[in-house]
């Protein structure tokens, strides 16, 4: 199933990305190639030879928009550049997106030569006398395959981004993986899963009640019902390993892991922090008022989650699954 | 009654990691347990716990990284679009939704950006929330979890944690609209 899900996430981005980029070459989205009016209004006057000359060029959101045949631009553009010029005619442009930069632009700046930046031609410049302003005729850099560019990036991105986050893993997991094991050899753990026997019999038949896994699950469940993200995710690492100990079939999933899946997927939470955090931030009056929506959402996918592993893992194609080796293995054993 | 519950717990989460270190340590102390070594020996296991998930984390994020990247997910809301309008959940929550169980900065970006434009404490902006907060990234712990025991053939696992994830948007959705509806 994972396969599945992976693969078409990729073939659909890819199929996505070039159909987009088709659809944008065919209806020239960038306008690549097309000269654009502009006014330049200069904000040093330059003198008779200069060939450097800042500035920024102007246009209302309608000539914005009806260049580009879209109607994202509300208010007027004003966008400062740098121009190199030639004899005061022709040259070239390059600007640095900021925040008054069109959306487009800063898109299209996204895919361009330089980072962040859009370059260009001055075709024609005409200053007026004081050489306060000019008209100019600009053309932009060609502006292609954005999205094939932005796939390529955010795969490499990723990529790494997957590292750092294991690699910042490992200070945490050793951390709590020691104090784990601390707790293990004190008997601290066999006292917490005797507490709740009664409750994990019933959601982990297959796992005997005083295995360290129970305990392991049971500290997880706590840590990501109060939001500890740091703590939960090295104590439910710990206890796939330990469940991974009662494994008969290595490489698989066993039945009692994906319904320990299903409750930490599930997010059961008595305080979701992050998401109280940005609406304080963004000024909500009532920060508190999604605790209880949010504890019943979870509650209900939390429940749905595991009546679904059990369910589904008595279906006959999961079941084989790991089947298989279990009676090869008691072939091997008895004979 | 809601501003009690919260204070308990916050101080609860405050609290709960000094007081698990101190607990751990002190009961083993008083155990006669070597903490000290003890700790050294289970913590060892941590760095290979790290680096194994790696490329299980790779496959997994760069997969959802050019999914995200190919502006994919326009062509999915605009297909799924249509069906949510029968659960009476508003078109513009439906990103959040489906971003949620793919990534963590991803559906952190949506909420922010919707709470910003309709306004936290509209019938959107609770719902973009609370969907947010009752869920996890399932895809990020899947491929983290069984990855660090690697697992590749995750059996039934996949769909339990989308009807999972199902269940917990209807149910969002289901009581906002009650608590908050319009």
């Amino acid at each position: 199933m994972l396969n599945y899900i992976w693969l078409s996430l990729i073939v659909i981005a890819l199929v996505v990305g070039v159909g987009k980029d088709i659809n944008d070459e065919v209806r020239n989205t960038y306008r690549n190639g097309t000269p654009l009016e502009v006014m330049f209004i200069s904000s040093q006057v330059p003198s008779g030879t200069a060939t450097r000359c800042e500035g920024q060029f102007y246009l209302t959101a309608k000539q914005f928009n009806d260049f580009y045949g879209t109607s994202s631009q509300l208010e007027e553009v004003k966008q400062p550049a740098v121009l190199s010029l030639l004899q005061n005619k022709t040259g070239n442009f390059i600007f640095a997106c900021t925040e008054v930069t069109p959306v487009l632009w800063k898109d299209m700046a996204k895919s361009a030569s330089g980072s962040d930046k859009l370059t260009g031609k001055v075709e024609r410049i005409e200053f007026s006398d004081d050489h306060g302003w000019a008209k100019a005729t600009i053309v932009m850099e060609s502006i292609r395959f954005v999205k094939l560019k932005a796939i390529t990036q955010a795969a490499i991105d990723f990529a790494n981004i997957a590292v750092e986050i294991a690699i910042g893993l490992i200070g945490v997991m050793s951390l709590w993986l020691g104090l784990i094991k601390v707790a293990e050899e004190a008997g601290l753990v066999k006292v917490l899963t005797r507490l709740l026997a009664p409750i994990t019999k019933r959601i982990f038949p297959d796992v005997p009640p005083d295995h360290p896994a129970i305990g392991a699950i049971i500290m997880n469940t706590a840590a990501n019902m109060l939001g500890l993200s740091n703590a939960a995710t090295p104590i439910g690492l710990k206890a796939m390993e330990e469940l991974n100990k009662l494994n008969p079939k290595i490489g698989t999933a066993t039945n009692a892991m994906v319904t320990f899946l299903a409750i930490n997927t599930g997010g059961l939470i008595l305080i979701p922090a992050t998401a109280m955090a940005v609406r304080a931030a963004v000024g909500s009056t009532n920060i508190g008022i999604i605790i209880g929506t949010s504890i019943f959402a979870a509650g209900c996918a939390t429940i749905t989650g595991i009546i679904a592993s059990k369910i589904l893992q008595r279906l006959p194609k999961y079941k084989r699954e790991l089947m298989d080796d279990t009676k090869k293995l008691e072939e091997i054993n008895n004979g | 009654m809601v501003d009690l519950f919260r204070t308990v717990i916050n101080f609860i989460s405050i609290l709960a990691i000094p007081l698990m270190i101190a607990i751990f340590l002190g009961w083993g102390f008083f155990k006669k347990v070597r903490v000290y070594e003890v700790f050294v020996e289970g913590a060892k296991d941590g760095f290979h716990t790290a680096i194994r998930i790696i490329p299980y984390l790779v496959a997994m994020l760069f997969a959802i990284g050019i999914f995200r990247a190919s502006g994919a997910m326009d062509v999915l809301i605009s297909i799924i679009t249509p069906l949510t309008n029968l659960i009476g959940m508003p078109p513009d929550a439906l990103p959040m939704a489906l971003m949620r169980p793919l990534s963590g900065s991803g559906s952190l970006g949506i909420m922010t950006e919707l709470m910003k434009v309709h306004g936290p404490d509209s019938f959107i902006g609770v719902l973009a929330s609370t969907l947010y907060g009752s869920s996890e990234t399932t895809f990020y712990i899947l491929a983290v979890y069984f990855g660090s025991v690697n697992i590749k053939n995750t059996r039934h696992a996949v769909p339990v944690g989308l009807l999972a994830d199902l269940a917990g948007m209807l149910a969002a959705v289901f009581i906002c609209r009650i608590l908050f509806g319009v």
